[in-house]
Formats: C-alpha cells, sequence, structure tokens
C-alpha cells in the first residue's frame, strides 16, 4: 500500500474568510487553538466528525478542506 | 516529593533496624494514600493558579476556555497506555526479585517505586507527543 497523508486547506480558507483567526475557527469547532495549529502543520489528522465540523464553518464541502495525497506527491 | 520521602524514610529505615515488614507496610499505606490526596489538592490548585493566571494576563473576567478536545483525549490515551506498559515490565522485575528469593518487601517497594517511575514516563510520553505531534492507530 502506498503511503498517503492527510493535507488541508485551512490556512487558505481562514485567509478567505475575513481572516479568521485560528482561535476562532478553534471556538467554532469545539477545540483549543493547539490543535487547529496542530491540524494546519500536518502533526494531527483530525476524526471525521470535527473535519466535518470545519468545513461546515466554511462552508464547502470536505474535499475542499482535506485532501489524501501520496507522499511522493502524486494525487 | 512523595517519592522522596518514601525514599528517605526507606533509607532510613534499612540503615536503622533493617527492614520491619510491619513500618513498612505502613509507610506504603500512607504513601499511596498521600499521593492520591496531594494529586486531587495539586488538580483543585492547578485550576485555581491558571484561571488566576488567565484572568491577569487577560484583564477580563471571562471563563478560560480550558476544554479537553479529541486531540487531547487521544494523546492522554496514548500517555496512560505508555505508563500501563512501563507499570506492567515494573510489576513483572518486582515479580522476578521474589521469584529469586528476595523478601516480599523489595517486591512490594519496586511496585511502588515503578509506580511512579511509570506516571513519569506517561507524562513525558504525553509531553513528547503534543510536540511530535499524534496520529490514530
Amino acid at each position: 500500500m502506498d503511503k498517503r497523508r492527510v493535507t488541508n486547506n485551512i490556512r487558505k480558507l481562514r485567509f478567505h474568510h475575513n481572516e479568521m483567526t485560528q482561535e476562532q475557527l478553534a471556538e467554532q469547532v469545539g477545540v483549543t487553538r493547539q490543535t487547529i495549529i496542530a491540524i494546519e502543520g500536518g502533526k494531527y489528522a483530525p476524526s471525521l466528525e470535527l473535519a466535518f465540523r470545519i468545513a461546515l464553518v466554511f462552508g464547502v464541502p470536505l474535499e475542499e478542506v482535506f485532501g489524501y495525497t501520496a507522499e511522493d506527491g502524486s494525487a | 516529593m512523595i517519592l522522596c520521602y518514601y525514599l528517605f524514610n526507606w533509607v532510613q529505615m534499612y540503615q536503622e533496624e533493617g527492614l520491619n515488614s510491619a513500618v513498612i507496610f505502613r509507610l506504603w499505606v500512607i504513601v499511596i494514600v498521600a499521593g492520591i490526596l496531594l494529586t486531587i489538592l495539586g488538580t483543585i490548585l492547578t485550576n485555581i493558579v491558571l484561571s488566576i493566571a488567565h484572568a491577569i494576563k487577560t484583564q477580563t473576567n471571562t471563563e478560560p476556555r480550558f476544554i479537553e478536545d479529541e486531540r487531547d483525549k487521544l494523546i492522554e490515551l496514548k500517555g496512560v497506555r505508555v505508563a500501563y506498559v512501563t507499570f506492567s515490565v515494573g510489576v513483572l522485575i518486582a515479580m522476578i526479585t521474589f521469584a529469586l528469593g528476595q523478601p516480599p518487601l523489595i517486591m512490594f517497594s519496586l511496585i511502588v517505586l515503578f509506580s511512579v517511575i511509570a506516571e513519569i514516563i506517561g507524562s513525558i510520553a504525553q509531553l513528547h507527543l503534543y510536540r511530535r505531534g499524534v496520529q490514530y492507530g
């Protein structure tokens, strides 16, 4: 099985939503700011429920927030 | 602190009168009860101090958000697993010493010692996971 990892566009989406801060996003989805930092930095892959909550805040489908790409960069 | 108290009393007793089972069992009970009480007291005091520090830093009277989310719970679970494995190894070592002919007091003392070591290693593992990041599985 090829190695894949969860990627995300949270930083970009925050920027496009009135430059939402990590703290604001954290409050809206009910986690700590440290968890948002860890997700953005690729150090933590969130649960499916949290992933859906984040997508809901931005009003976009899940695939626009998270990706599952191969570690060598191919899709 | 409790470990220091325990070791200090243990060494003192060993030097003065040898290992007396009645006294060392009393010491053992004191250490366990003190450990439980101090943990509860420490948690309450930490929360009070953190709330005061938060109020001073933010200059507001709002409730601080000390929430534990899914990442905290995952890290805590992994930390507990590390502590459990460490304690299991400790119990095994303690039982081996007993099987090799050491007195039961050595076994019980090793179990107490490893329970403290396991807690410390579990906490270190949690700190490490907070720094390095954590994944499911």
